[in-house]
């Protein structure tokens, strides 16, 4: 594995990530149905033009399509190097331990209840990712089970509570959701004003983890030495794990159960980073902004004029990658380890 | 001074500790000794917070350490717990600066003096050669050599170690020991639980033995020997050999 510890080598990552997420925000903003080109965005940006065609297209689609998947990028991946910080886990993610879908079944929940308030919606996610998390931490540090025994109970909470989604749906069918794209997870149909609880939400939540990343790597110590070094080990937990499911829930919101991100983006910066949560959780967020952009870009022309949603991409890149993960014995160990 | 005050600790109604009472002398070296499960980790880690004290009361210098904040406590008084199952694959001196989390403020940036002190505590440990090393490659012993500088970095008085030589090779144990003497010749208070009789004898100041969650014995390494007490709870017979580097005790 190589790992670029030194600073030096260390700063130049962070800055081609910066890059990538540059080039992917721009290149979103540019291509989809219908291609811009970069000298119309700039002038339509900079000279605030809104109401020509381009200036319609870039501020009503092209522009809360980049900030959602931007912000699905961060929320996500942030949320699973805390998740898999907060349960020693290198299996866990927001959607490997069910946590999405908590959220998922919520968001529903909350649609079935008050069909003509979409404002609480992100409430009701993040409080369906917060019991769920609390649930699966609570089993894995009860009952003292296995790393992939937390994964197994990740699967059966996710296959229960895609199950009452799918209830909701029957029951409910004015229900005004399209549920094959909100399972899957997708970034078409945001507006600004949609977006906006969530995203402040998310960034919100972001500087906070941030605040806690060295708790984060203390509390990967084990329980006994974080508790010698004075930390109060509950109280650090539940504030880390309300952060991961404000992050999850939020993106949750609005753009489904996105998969896979939580899981592979962490996965990739430990293996540039290593363990240390300072510089994972700014470069997981950087990575995972980027990629969702790059699959939601890569859905809308690939197969032009048919869009596929981000989520579809992110499960054939991500489904693979956990495969490979299984395998390589990586799975099922302590990041620690 | 730290001080015991008819403490005990139950788990689900089973006692692990009855009533102990016991003062840790100040820049002493005191080696808690016992049949394994006697209670000996349960007693050292009502410090660290990780066994709850049912009733009694712990003083340091006359305050109720109980009391205390985790972080409070963290900067009075250094805990090293027994053989780690969690290796992390940080860097050596990431670790170590670990020590000084208990001192950072709410901005979480390190002073001058916290580099210095995570220096001196690497290079007392002699483990300067490994800084960018990730733990995980490490050998057992310079493992665990490492995370004594992580709890020396907390620059206490106080230093607790629950079985600090388990599964170090003669010459690390050797070695950790000196490390421990040395720290009592700079007048820190030393508090450990060790196995190895032998070392135990050798290195203390003062012996507690344990058994069915009581003290039985708390007395200088000599008085304890002529009191048939080791012979009781551990069913050995002991011998005594002398040369110029001190005394070495056998059991069998």
């Amino acid at each position: 594995m190589v790992q670029c510890t030194n600073t030096k080598s260390r700063r130049n990552v962070i800055l081609f990530l910066c890059l990538l997420l540059l080039f992917s925000s721009f290149a979103g903003i540019l291509f989809g149905s219908v291609s811009l080109s970069p000298a119309e965005v700039i002038r339509t940006l900079l000279a605030g033009d809104i109401h020509s065609t381009a200036g319609i297209l870039i501020r009503t689609v092209r522009i809360p399509r980049v900030l959602g998947g931007l912000f699905a990028g961060i929320g996500l991946a942030c949320a699973g190097v805390i998740l898999q910080g907060v349960m020693n886990n290198s299996l866990a993610s927001p959607n490997t331990i069910g946590v999405n879908s908590g959220s998922g079944f919520a968001v529903m929940f909350a649609m079935m209840l008050f069909p003509a308030n979409a404002s609480v919606v992100p409430f009701f996610a993040f409080g369906g990712a917060f019991l769920t998390s609390l649930f699966v931490f609570l089993l894995a540090y009860l009952g003292d089970s296995s790393r992939t025994t937390i994964i197994l109970a990740g699967i059966t909470i996710s296959s229960f509570f895609n199950a009452g989604m799918n209830a909701i749906k029957l029951i409910d069918s004015e229900i005004s959701i399209n549920l094959t794209s909100f399972m899957v997870g997708s970034l078409s149909g945001l507006t600004l004003t949609s977006l906006l609880l969530p995203c402040c939400c998310i960034l919100a939540a972001f500087f906070l983890s941030l605040l806690l990343a060295r708790s984060l790597n203390i509390l990967g110590l084990g329980d006994d030495i974080a508790g010698s070094l004075g930390m109060r080990v509950p109280l650090t937990r539940l504030m880390l794990l309300l952060l991961a499911s404000i992050m999850a829930g939020c993106v949750v919101s609005y753009a489904g159960l996105l998969s896979f991100i939580g899981l592979i983006v962490p996965h990739i910066c430990r293996q540039l980073f290593g363990n240390d949560a300072r510089f994972l959780l700014p470069c997981s967020a950087l990575l995972g902004g980027s990629f969702v952009l790059l699959c939601d870009l890569a859905g809308r022309v690939l197969f032009a004029p048919f869009e596929l949603p981000a989520g579809i991409l992110m499960a054939f890149i991500g489904g693979p990658f956990f495969l490979y993960l299984l395998l390589k014995k990586k799975g099922g160990r302590r990041i620690h380890a | 001074m730290l001080e015991y005050r008819h403490v005990s600790v139950s788990c689900r109604r089973t006692p692990i500790l009855k009533d102990v009472s016991l003062s840790f002398p100040t820049g002493k070296i005191t080696t808690l000794i016992g049949p394994n499960g006697c209670g000996k980790t349960t007693l050292l880690q009502c410090l660290n917070g990780m066994s709850t004290v049912t009733s009694g009361k712990i003083l340091l210098d006359g305050v109720d350490y109980l009391k205390l904040s985790p972080r409070e406590r963290a900067q009075r008084l250094s805990f090293l717990p027994q053989v780690r199952t969690l290796i992390p694959s940080l860097p050596v001196k990431t670790l170590v600066e670990h020590g000084r989390f208990p001192y950072l403020g709410f901005s979480r940036k390190k002073t001058k003096s916290d580099a210095d002190l995570v220096q001196a505590a690497m290079d007392f440990t002699n483990v300067n050669r490994y800084a960018l090393q990730p733990v995980d490659t490490l050998s057992g012993g310079t493992r665990q050599r490492v995370f004594f500088a992580m709890t020396l970095a907390q620059d206490c008085n106080i230093i607790v170690l629950d079985e600090p030589t388990t599964y170090l090779d003669l010459e690390s144990q050797r070695n950790f020991l000196d490390m421990l003497k040395e720290l009592r010749r700079q007048g820190k208070t030393i508090i450990l639980t060790l196995h190895d009789l032998n070392h135990a004898f050798r290195i203390s100041d003062h012996i507690a033995v344990m058994k069915g969650s009581e003290i039985l014995h708390f007395e200088t390494p000599d008085q304890c020997l002529k009191s048939d007490i080791i012979e009781k709870v551990f069913h050995v017979k002991w011998k005594r050999f002398e040369d110029q580097d001190g005394a070495y005790y056998f059991f069998e």
